[in-house]
């Protein structure tokens, strides 16, 4: 997708969330197109749901259950391109 | 240091103690563990912070609830009113051999075990970054599935019973959710109780509003006309949401200071 159809500011957030959960990488590794679901190990089942939980009370948004599919936990660009749909 | 480490009578089996107690104990301190995952998570903290406890001169304890960690019985057996009746005769049994300040440490999902029979036998309360509202709580949990589901490497097995419900691994009666999820801070009635609420929020960011929601709501129901509820902004790793294993440095002074102001609230300190 076209990152331009989501804000920086979600990306930055978004970022900022990942980087305290996956502590493990360098800032320099994050960025719009980093790959997570299936690409970072630590991107596990209980990463994904408190990505999801933060996300929900940064954003003050509630995600469907349905939201939770390996499309949108592509890469950063895919969980902000689905946090702009609630949040933008 | 002064610790036992023994098994005490629960009401359904036997419950796994872990006791830190000082030369010269000033009060106690009764620390909830939060559950299932989040126990894990917050383990080496919450040793931390009983360490640092007995450090002031309180007893500290741990208590593992049934059917979790190292005490008796499976999760299945367990049900939210058995760790309530538990929690209820630890608190006793420390009332029935001490006069001194009791005071209840309560961190994350421990927070849905609160009712106002464990409330009425405390002297102050501390609550770290408290989750009150059960049914998201439970929403999270079985999102667990969901996301499992994904990557195949925690498969949702099918249920043992139409009783139970196994996600992540984590086997226990479909009772135990529902119960969980009606959970929240409205139930717990107005009565004068020091307490402090220690929450994770960056110094140059406001609190989302889903907390300060949990915040106004726990004021409303517990603590109205009271203004013995004591803020702590904690500025620190989340760390029970790290993949790594994370030392808080400043939560951990941050309670220190919350513990020790409490203890002056509720009945003064006192010297050996």
């Amino acid at each position: 997708m076209n990152t331009a159809q989501t804000s920086p500011q979600i990306i930055s957030k978004l970022i900022h969330i990942l980087m305290a959960v996956i502590p493990s990488y360098e800032s320099d590794f994050w960025s719009a197109d980093t790959e997570l679901f299936g690409a970072i190990a630590e991107f596990d089942s209980m990463a994904i749901v408190t990505i999801i939980g933060e996300i929900e009370e940064q954003f003050d948004i509630v995600f469907d259950d349905d939201d939770i599919s390996a499309e949108n936990f592509a890469s950063i660009s895919s969980l902000a391109k689905l946090v702009f749909e609630y949040y933008g | 240091m002064n610790i036992n480490a023994e098994f005490i009578a629960g009401k359904q089996g036997a419950l796994f103690r872990l006791m830190r107690t000082p030369e010269c104990v000033q009060g106690h301190i009764l620390y909830l563990p939060p559950l299932f995952e989040q126990a894990n998570q917050t383990r080496h903290m919450l040793t931390r912070s009983a360490i640092n406890a007995y450090q002031q001169g309180f007893e500290s304890i741990i208590v593992d609830h049934y059917g979790t960690s190292d005490s008796a019985g499976q999760l299945t057996e367990a049900c939210l009113s058995l760790w309530q009746q538990d929690v209820i005769a630890q608190l006793s049994e420390i009332k029935t051999r001490s006069k001194q300040t009791t005071i209840l440490s309560v961190s994350l999902s421990a927070a849905l075990l609160l009712n106002n029979d464990i409330l009425a036998l405390i002297d102050g309360l501390i609550l770290v970054q408290p989750e009150f509202n059960g049914k998201r709580f439970v929403q999270q949990f079985k999102r667990l599935a969901l996301a499992a589901e994904l990557d195949k490497q925690l498969a949702v097995e099918p249920s043992l019973d139409e009783e139970q419900i196994n996600i992540a691994g984590y086997v226990m009666g479909k009772e135990l959710l529902v119960h969980l999820s009606q959970q929240n801070s409205q139930q717990l009635t107005s009565r004068k109780l020091p307490c402090c609420w220690l929450e994770w929020q960056a110094a140059d960011s406001e609190l989302s509003t889903a907390r300060a929601n949990q915040y106004q709501a726990f004021q409303n129901a517990l603590i109205a006309n009271n203004e013995d509820c004591c803020y702590y902004a904690v500025d620190d790793v989340k760390f029970w949401q790290s993949t790594e294993l994370e030392i808080a440095e400043q939560y951990l002074a941050d309670e220190q200071q919350a513990l020790l102001a409490l203890f002056k609230r509720t009945m003064g300190a006192k010297t050996c």
